[in-house]
Parts: C-alpha cells; sequence; structure tokens
C-alpha cells in the first residue's frame, strides 16, 4: 500500500511559559541545522530573544525577523516573510520556519485577518517541502485564538511535546467564517467619493490630499497614494469598471475602504511573491507589502478592501 | 520616428487635484530621449508603453527619461519599465532623471539593481 505524504508540515505549538516555549522552538531549529537545512525565525522581538539565547552560538546561522515589524500586516507575513525566506533557498532539500503571526496585543481588528493568514498557509505551501512551527500562548491568548488554531493546522504540539493530529482541521471553512462584513465605519468619514476609469487619478489625489490633512506623511504617503491606485485600479479594470473610496481616522490609524462589484474568488491573491520577470500579478501583493493591516470583505454581493496605516 | 507632442488627454491639463488623466511627451535634442510630465496610470499606460517602446527599440546605448514633472507612476507603469529594461542588451540602458518616489520605491521593491535601468544622483 503506498500513500502519497504531504511535504508540507505546518503545526502549532501550544506554550504556557518560557520553559515550554524554548523546549518547543529550539530542538525544531536545531535539528533543521543538524541536517543542513536553511532555518529562519519570525516571532515577536521578545521571543526572538529567547530564542536567540536558548541558540547560543548556532543563532548565528539563523535568520532572525521581529514578526511584529515584518508581519505587523497579516497578509504580508506569507510573501514577504515565509515564501520571501523559502523561495531564496531553491536548492534546499527542505526549509524550516518558526511563525508566530498572533499575540496577545493583537487587536479584534486586526485578528481576523491573522486567522485567515494561518489557514491560507497551508494552501500557500501545499506539495513543498517546507516545515512551519507556529506557537500560540496559551496563557496569554483567548479562547476563539487557540480554538482556531485546531481549525488552521494540521497538527498541535502541547506543552510536553505531545504531537496530536487536529480533527477540526478546516483552512477554507476558517476563511470563509471570518469573510464577514466590516464593521461600520465611525462618525466623522473625511471622504465618499465615486469613482470610474475618467476620475481614477482624482479619487487618488483626493485620498492623499485627505490623508496628508490626517497627517501620513513623507514615504508613508506616497505609499498610501500606492495602495490607493492599485485598489481603484483593480475595481475599473476587475470590478465592474467603478467603485467608492472612502477614508476616516480610527484609533491612531488612517482607514481607507475601497468598495467595489468585483468578487475575489483567489484565496492567494496579494500573497503569492511576484518573480522578477513576471508581468502581472503585483497589484494586491503591493498592497499588502506597504499596509500595516488589510482587511476584506468578499463575494458574489461585491468587494470591500479596507487598508490601514498607523498615523 | 519621433512625435514632437503626445497626450493621452488632448492638451496637458494642469497639474490640480481634478487634473483629466494625462503623460504629456516632448522629445529631449538629438533624440537622448524625452521629457515626461503628467502621470503615469490606467489612462495614460499607452503613451508610456510607447516611450518605452521607443527606449528600446531606438537602438541608443543610453536613453534619458527626464520625469521631475511626473507625479506618480503605478505599479503596471513600473512593471512596463523594468519590462523594457529587460529586453535591452547588456551594456544598455534607461536612464531616469529625477523619478518620483513612487517609482523609485516600486522598483526597489521588486527590481532592486536592475542593470537596464540607470538613475543618477543629482
Amino acid at each position: 500500500m503506498s500513500t502519497v505524504t504531504e511535504p508540507f508540515v505546518h503545526p502549532a505549538l501550544f506554550y504556557a511559559n518560557t520553559d515550554e516555549y524554548l523546549a518547543g522552538c529550539v530542538p525544531f531549529v536545531r535539528e533543521g541545522l543538524e541536517r543542513g537545512e536553511p532555518v529562519a525565525v519570525a516571532v515577536p522581538s521578545y521571543n526572538l530573544e529567547l530564542i536567540e539565547a536558548g541558540l547560543g552560538e548556532d543563532a548565528a546561522r539563523v535568520r532572525f525577523l521581529d514578526m511584529q515589524q515584518a508581519g505587523r500586516n497579516p497578509g504580508r507575513i506569507i510573501p514577504g516573510v515565509l515564501r520571501a525566506f523559502a523561495d531564496s533557498h531553491p536548492d534546499a532539500g527542505r526549509v524550516r520556519l518558526i511563525g508566530e503571526p498572533i499575540w496577545s496585543g493583537r487587536s479584534e481588528t486586526e485578528y481576523p485577518a491573522c486567522a485567515q493568514h494561518e489557514a491560507l498557509i497551508n494552501h500557500a505551501f501545499t506539495g513543498r517541502a517546507v516545515s512551519i512551527l507556529c506557537p500560540y500562548d496559551t496563557g496569554r491568548l483567548d479562547e476563539r485564538s487557540l480554538a482556531d488554531a485546531y481549525v488552521t493546522h494540521p497538527v498541535v504540539i502541547d506543552g510536553a511535546g505531545r504531537h496530536s493530529d487536529s480533527p477540526a482541521y478546516d483552512p477554507d471553512g476558517l476563511v470563509a467564517r471570518y469573510n464577514q462584513p466590516l464593521p461600520a465605519a465611525p462618525g466623522g468619514i473625511r471622504l465618499a467619493y465615486d469613482y470610474d476609469a475618467g476620475t481614477l487619478p482624482t479619487a487618488r489625489h483626493r485620498s492623499v490630499a485627505e490623508a496628508a490633512q490626517l497627517g501620513l506623511a513623507g514615504e508613508r504617503l506616497d505609499d498610501f497614494a500606492l495602495i490607493v491606485a492599485e485598489l481603484t485600479t483593480n475595481s475599473v479594470v476587475h470590478g465592474g469598471g467603478r467603485g467608492t473610496v472612502r477614508l476616516w481616522s480610527e484609533e491612531g490609524r488612517l482607514v481607507c475602504e475601497v468598495r467595489d462589484a468585483g468578487h475575489l474568488t483567489d484565496p492567494l491573491a496579494g500573497r503569492r511573491p511576484a518573480g522578477r520577470d513576471q508581468i502581472g500579478g503585483r497589484g494586491l501583493l503591493t498592497v499588502n507589502l506597504l499596509a500595516d493591516l488589510v482587511r476584506t470583505h468578499t463575494g458574489g454581493y461585491g468587494t470591500t478592501i479596507r487598508v490601514y496605516l498607523a498615523l | 520616428m519621433q512625435s514632437p507632442e503626445r497626450t493621452a488627454a488632448g492638451a496637458p491639463a494642469p497639474a490640480s487635484a481634478t487634473a483629466a488623466p494625462h503623460l504629456a511627451v516632448r522629445p529631449l535634442p538629438e533624440g537622448r530621449g524625452v521629457t515626461l510630465a503628467g502621470e503615469v496610470g490606467l489612462a495614460t499606460r499607452a503613451v508610456w508603453t510607447d516611450v518605452l517602446a521607443e527606449a528600446v527599440e531606438g537602438g541608443r546605448s543610453a536613453y534619458v527619461l527626464e520625469l521631475s514633472e511626473v507625479a506618480f507612476v503605478d505599479v503596471a507603469g513600473a512593471e512596463a519599465l523594468a519590462a523594457a529594461a529587460r529586453r535591452l542588451e547588456t551594456g544598455r540602458r534607461i536612464v531616469l532623471h529625477d523619478p518620483p518616489r513612487t517609482l523609485s520605491r516600486v522598483l526597489e521593491m521588486y527590481w532592486p539593481g536592475l542593470p537596464g535601468i540607470e538613475v543618477p544622483t543629482p
């Protein structure tokens, strides 16, 4: 009897304290190093320090990334962190990463995007010889985050190192469950503008002018211009030819919402890194790489995308 | 073959917040390249790709794009530029004078160090 084994390995690691964290992470890294695998660790800065100290001299052979910076937008983690590292080692037999995208400071606004990201990792790496260990802080994360980890990971490792298959594993179901209408915008909408092909530049000019009024400046204002251009151009080219852009500020962040009649049917849209020679496929990717947070609601009724940038 | 003045939407509009999309092209002396004014986006893509085609097919070793009056280039515009630069034979290049930050940002994100593109420091 032969079975086809999925080469992608994606366990969640449940840890309650520093000892459990190190007991789960350090041997995982060392095993990779012993086998000659490229290893990267992308976790919050306070945990980076723990793993680095735990590895001692071996730390020099590991790539460390502060997930609170590199992965503050969950939609950026697959293209900008995980695949960026895995794809840069095409000749490796296996690539190994630790990725901790969910920490206790993640807001209610961020969380659905975090959970969807964890689910989409499974699609992004299907068929590839990659191992990604995702630590979950059972002492500080809420029950929903831990329950969702069973849905987004085929295997869960507990604090004692026991591996168990997750019967709840259903990444597509989770992506759909969090594909919900976005909460109503608060008062104080600064801009609501309907655009079509002829008024795309005006939609961008007006959005950028309002963003500048709200305090966005310098390179981030240029990044925002690119983001608005990509989202509104997508509406014109793929989303029914027209759309509405709205803009406001919320909890110290600029929020820009683009709504159109399009339907995003590709769950990995904007999460595949672009090859140098590739033409197209950089619109939503650019939005994910530049924004601090992206939330999406999509269906046959249309698509709403909200982009958040820290002010 | 070079037309003296081309715009995507008639005469160049003033660069106000409600300007119609435009991208004006003026030749530089001796066929060294062109000066562009306006924005590169969906509505002006055809003008931009025509300029890039001329840069590639003209055969000059260095083709100058004077961009100080270009306020914005979108991702597809940067992509078209990178594709044009890749079509140049070794040693040939497109020289960008004073590109807008949006263009520099996207080139740096996706095509750092592309050999066919030169950005002289002013």
